[in-house]
């Protein structure tokens, strides 16, 4: 049953990597080449190999403060997400009074996008005093409810009798997680860790909408004003397209298996 | 005998007193996730139903509108134009999932380095959007856009077409830059449910003499029908709230040819500041979500879940 030819096979995938690969190509290539970007016909491969539009992000735009703004959120994200989802795990992978009404809670909140809660978001902010500030940028993603759900997987899967040695012993539930739960659920924490950095990392909307101030923008905001202000200019803007999306790449190749499991697990639960 | 009776009914209380106490502290674990939501989620979709329905600006007192915001938008075009483009995205979905099925297939054929194959394919679906719009825009650069050159290279073309500031091709250019970065999102689902569908059952049907195709019409394609529809709900939810891509690609231009509900939702609340115009199209927005989701719950004859948009 297995005696199929193989390269059609082949020949399929590889054009459909190259459909998928070919636009990262011809912006790299731009970013790199050192004549007029516009010149026609567009070289196939980059003419006169040079970094000049990289060095030229760096003196036309503040690309360190753009860094660390979006460092700074993500982090924020990151930490909020691996306490307070592991927190909120630990709590629904027990039974107690009003379970259930948290879980219909978690689970209708699925239902609402981010989108449509921009405008109520914004003046909640505003009244919290949090806007055009780092706590106020990743506030809204400092808990997932699929991540939430992720750890709850991994720590149902922790023996009972575990915790319950461990309550005789005199742990607080509190030490539980950190002590115990925690170090048995690495899997869980790194996928953690990585959605909640890359969605926060590419949030674009709601910073959008509430930074006001130079100071606070983070790297798609500023790529994107890049953009509206350099209508046509040089390569610089690409260059600062490939700067934005090296860390997310890397970081995603990295750690691929825990991104797909904890997507894959996410979007199958009911 | 006292003792005998009430020692029970001591450790009894003390049993409650430690189970509400346990309760009460997992209340507290479970707080500052449920402040968030509240904060994000649920007060949000109340607040913005209030808000549709009143006069308020900022800075002015709240005067109750009725459904005035809503009479306004049935004479208002742009908003007609958002839900019809928003409708057009969403119907170009099932394209996308019919791609991500062939690819999902195939790479999940016993070939070598499909591995790698998959990485490639769903490479582009956990970058920025923003930047992936500027890779767009660069593609279809009338000029120098590899998809100009390359069609005028091969003569389809007499002169480039500039994709993006025309009406007719801007909103398939975007949807083909939407698909191109979901893709790989599709595939992963369909791939796990194709790799949930029992190996016996293709070996038995094989046994039988059913060719390839008949076995995949009469048990891949109705076992991976939860996958499908779960794609599709994924698919559906990402183009209805594709922001990023079109608000970069084209800013809802030319003229109005690629306006979406969320763009036009942006615009009316944080351009104009008319925040309860823009409250009122929110709440049309979220029923058509809430409207499309639950017909494919229900195609899909089973609840799917909802799917995380983040």
């Amino acid at each position: 049953m297995n005696r199929y030819p193989r390269w059609p096979v082949h020949l399929a995938l590889l054009l459909a990597g190259f459909v998928m690969l070919v636009p990262f190509y011809w912006v790299l290539k731009t970013s790199v080449s050192g004549e007029n970007i516009y010149a026609y016909p567009p070289s196939i491969l980059p003419a006169r190999v040079n970094l000049f539009y990289y060095v030229d992000v760096w003196y036309a735009i503040p690309f360190a403060r753009y860094f660390l703004n979006s460092v700074a959120v993500s982090a924020i994200a990151v930490a909020g997400n691996v306490v307070f989802n592991a927190m909120a795990g630990y709590a629904l992978s027990h039974g107690f009074r009003g379970k259930n009404v948290v879980l219909v809670l978690f689970l209708s909140c699925m239902m609402v996008p981010f989108q449509a809660t921009i405008i109520p978001a914004y003046l909640i902010t505003g009244k919290l005093g949090l806007l055009d500030s780092w706590l106020g940028l990743a506030l809204p993603q400092c808990s997932t409810i699929i991540c939430i759900f992720v750890f709850k997987a991994s720590f149902d899967a922790v023996p009972r009798s575990l915790i319950d040695a461990a309550r005789i012993d005199g742990l607080s539930e509190w030490r539980i997680i950190w002590h115990i739960m925690m170090p048995l659920s690495k899997a869980a924490i790194a996928t953690n860790v990585i959605l909640a950095f890359i969605w926060s990392w590419n949030n674009f909307l709601w910073p959008l909408i509430m930074t006001r101030s130079a100071d606070m923008q983070t790297l798609p905001l500023g790529l994107a004003r890049f953009l509206s202000y350099q209508e046509d200019t040089t390569g610089a803007l690409y260059a600062f397209c490939v700067m934005v999306l090296a860390p997310g790449l890397l970081l995603f190749l990295l750690a691929q298996k825990e991104f797909i499991r904890g997507l894959t697990s996410g979007a199958t639960k009911g | 005998m006292t003792v005998a009776v009430e020692a029970p009914r001591v450790r009894a209380r003390t049993l409650v007193r430690h189970k509400t106490r346990r309760a009460l502290l997992f209340w507290c674990f479970l707080a500052p996730s449920l402040v968030i939501f509240l904060l994000y989620r649920i007060i949000p979709v109340v607040w913005n139903l209030v808000l549709s329905f009143q006069y308020w600006s900022p800075l002015k007192a709240a005067e109750p509108a009725g459904f005035d915001h809503y009479e306004d938008l049935l004479y208002d075009e742009v908003f007609w134009q958002a839900l019809w483009n928003t409708l057009i995205v969403i119907a170009s979905a099932p394209i996308g999932i019919a791609l991500a099925l062939g690819l999902a297939l195939l790479v999940n054929a016993d070939i070598r380095g499909r591995d790698v194959y998959r990485t490639v394919i769903f490479l582009s679906y956990p970058l920025m959007t923003v930047a992936v719009a500027i890779i767009w825009r660069w593609m279809f650069d009338e000029r120098v856009g590899l998809i100009n050159y390359t069609a005028r290279l091969l003569d389809l073309v007499d002169k480039p077409i500039p994709f993006l500031n025309s009406f007719t091709w801007a909103l398939p250019s975007v949807i083909v830059a939407n698909t191109w970065q979901i893709l790989g999102f599709y595939m992963i689902i369909l791939l796990t449910g194709l790799q949930n569908i029992p190996h016996e059952l293709h070996e038995a049907a094989a046994i039988d003499g059913a060719g390839a195709v008949h076995r995949f019409r009469r048990i891949t394609l109705p076992l991976l029908r939860p996958s499908l529809f779960l794609a599709f709900v994924i698919g559906m939810l990402n183009s209805i709230t594709s922001f990023d891509l079109v608000y970069v690609m084209t800013g809802g231009g030319p003229g109005r040819a690629t306006e979406i509900l969320v763009t036009y939702i942006y615009k009316l609340g944080f351009v104009q500041t008319k925040f309860d115009d823009a409250a009122a199209v929110t709440v049309v927005f979220f029923m058509l979500l809430l409207a499309t989701t639950w017909a494919a719950n229900r195609l899909a004859g089973g609840n799917v879940g909802a799917a995380e948009t983040e």
